[in-house]
């Protein structure tokens, strides 16, 4: 590329993937130590599934907690077309911001505005989580 | 680049090395706390005694009935001695003729290319710079995410040697698995935590590229796939729930797929779409198996192919 031509560079192989593969090993480590702990504290199971037995709280993973909690004070039909209009929103947002960027002002304008989404969403599955 | 090699093994062989310590470990204590069938309705039904079972004794007795066996086991060792041979006169030529040693791995790799001609191929993919500006951590988060990717896929097969996916069974061999299966707890575990990881790891790729203003022009394919491969990973999630068929996995299916069906005009479509049917039955649990090891894992595969050759192709986008 020309715009890196004057800037120190070290090449892809072997430094870059090496570097990238100590990262990765240090992820293994991680997971082999989690494995060990399931070994002794294994991740569990319910009751098994039971059609005619509907338990008083139903709660999804943690990763759909924000949306659960989020349908359940909102309309149903606005609730369940949202996250399908969030994800067209997110897949067509490139086409819609196309300007290239010329000062620090746009990064932290963008910067802000996931700050206050991720907050909204990790407020959201706290609520979710405690209610 | 020998310094990682020689990391990546010793890595490896640490970690084979403490999982069969901690499976040796966990064997020993827990030998006299679970006996199957203690009056606890829960346990699943313990597999036969070996002993007992009809079709792992048949293997081994009986053995030594003819021939073959015998002649078999000569002609195996004997293959094994003649290789040794070849090494200790291959080593002593080499070092009668004075010339350079090239280990095997390297004489391999050599042979192949010369057949397939990978390296002029890969030259152009593997020189390329990488500017010192890109070597920081928050770089390396679509990495981690693949890394998982790729934990999941191993510890998923793992899994599904033993994993039966019909309704009156999938519990039951979840336990076998827990209980039973040598590593089993390890694997569902690695499984169940490089699944939630991955999702943190995604979304937070995905808001670093956001924030540096990345996904613009000539990047704006791979801020879709990427998006895409996010709601692969939210997919992934979400049909693994329902596998191991305990009352919070029915139960959030149902939540899931119902939120689903009330989409305007073709909510009734995505509702017996995802659920085979107007209830959660045998039909949905194949189904929803045949997305998490099938179709997901295809999907996924296709759009990373697609995310790293842009990378590849159009380099990191360069920060203010």
């Amino acid at each position: 590329m020309s715009e890196n031509n004057e800037e120190k560079s070290v090449p892809f192989y072997p430094d870059h993937v090496a570097l990238e593969a100590k990262v990765a090993l240090g992820l293994i480590i991680l997971v082999v130590i989690i494995g060990v702990i399931g070994l002794f504290a294994p991740v569990g199971l319910g009751a098994p599934a039971d059609a005619m037995d509907t338990p008083a709280h139903i709660k999804p993973e943690w990763y759909f907690l924000a949306l659960y909690q989020l349908l359940r004070y909102i309309p149903e039909t606005i609730g369940a077309t949202s996250p399908v209009l969030a994800v067209v929103l997110l897949l067509i947002w490139p086409f819609l911001d196309q300007k290239p960027d010329r000062s620090k002002k746009t990064t932290e304008i963008r910067f802000w505005l996931s700050l206050v989404a991720v907050i909204i969403i990790i407020a959201l599955t706290i609520w979710g989580k405690v209610s | 680049m020998k310094s990682i090699y020689r990391t990546i093994l010793i890595v490896a062989l640490s970690s084979i090395l403490v999982l069969a310590t901690a499976a040796g470990v966990h064997a020993y204590t827990a030998s006299n706390q679970s006996s199957p069938g203690e009056g606890n309705d829960l346990i699943a039904q313990a597999p036969p005694e070996p002993e007992n079972d009809t079709c792992f004794q048949c293997h081994v007795v009986e053995e030594y009935t003819n021939i073959w066996t015998p002649l078999g086991r000569w002609a195996l060792f004997g293959v094994a001695g003649l290789i040794l041979l070849f090494g200790i006169a291959r080593s002593a030529s080499v070092w009668r003729s004075k010339s350079e040693w090239v280990p095997i791995p390297t004489r391999i790799l050599a042979w192949i290319d010369e057949r397939y001609q990978l390296s002029e191929f890969m030259k152009p993919i593997l020189a390329k710079p990488v500017p010192d500006w890109q070597r920081r951590w928050w770089y390396c988060l679509g990495g981690l995410t693949f890394t998982l990717f790729l934990i999941q896929g191993i510890t998923g097969i793992m899994l599904a040697f033993y994993y039966k996916p019909t309704p009156t069974e999938a519990y039951a061999s979840i336990q076998f698995i827990e209980n039973e299966v040598l590593l089993g707890s390890t694997f569902r575990m690695i499984h169940h935590w490089s699944a939630n990881g991955m999702i943190v790891m995604a979304f937070a790729h995905m808001l670093r590229v956001f924030i540096m203003g990345a996904y613009k022009p000539p990047r704006e394919l791979n801020w879709v796939s990427g998006v895409t491969l996010l709601v692969m990973t939210l997919a992934f999630g979400f049909t693994g729930y329902l596998l191991p068929w305990d009352q919070r996995a029915y139960w959030a299916t149902t939540v899931g797929t119902e939120i689903g069906g009330s989409i305007p005009i073709i909510g009734d479509l995505a509702l017996v779409f995802l659920r085979g049917g107007w209830s959660i039955t045998s039909l949905t649990l194949s189904r929803f198996f045949a997305a998490h090891i099938l179709i997901l894992p295809l999907v996924t595969v296709g759009f990373m192919g697609l995310h790293f050759i842009m990378v590849r192709k159009q380099g990191v986008m360069k920060p203010l």
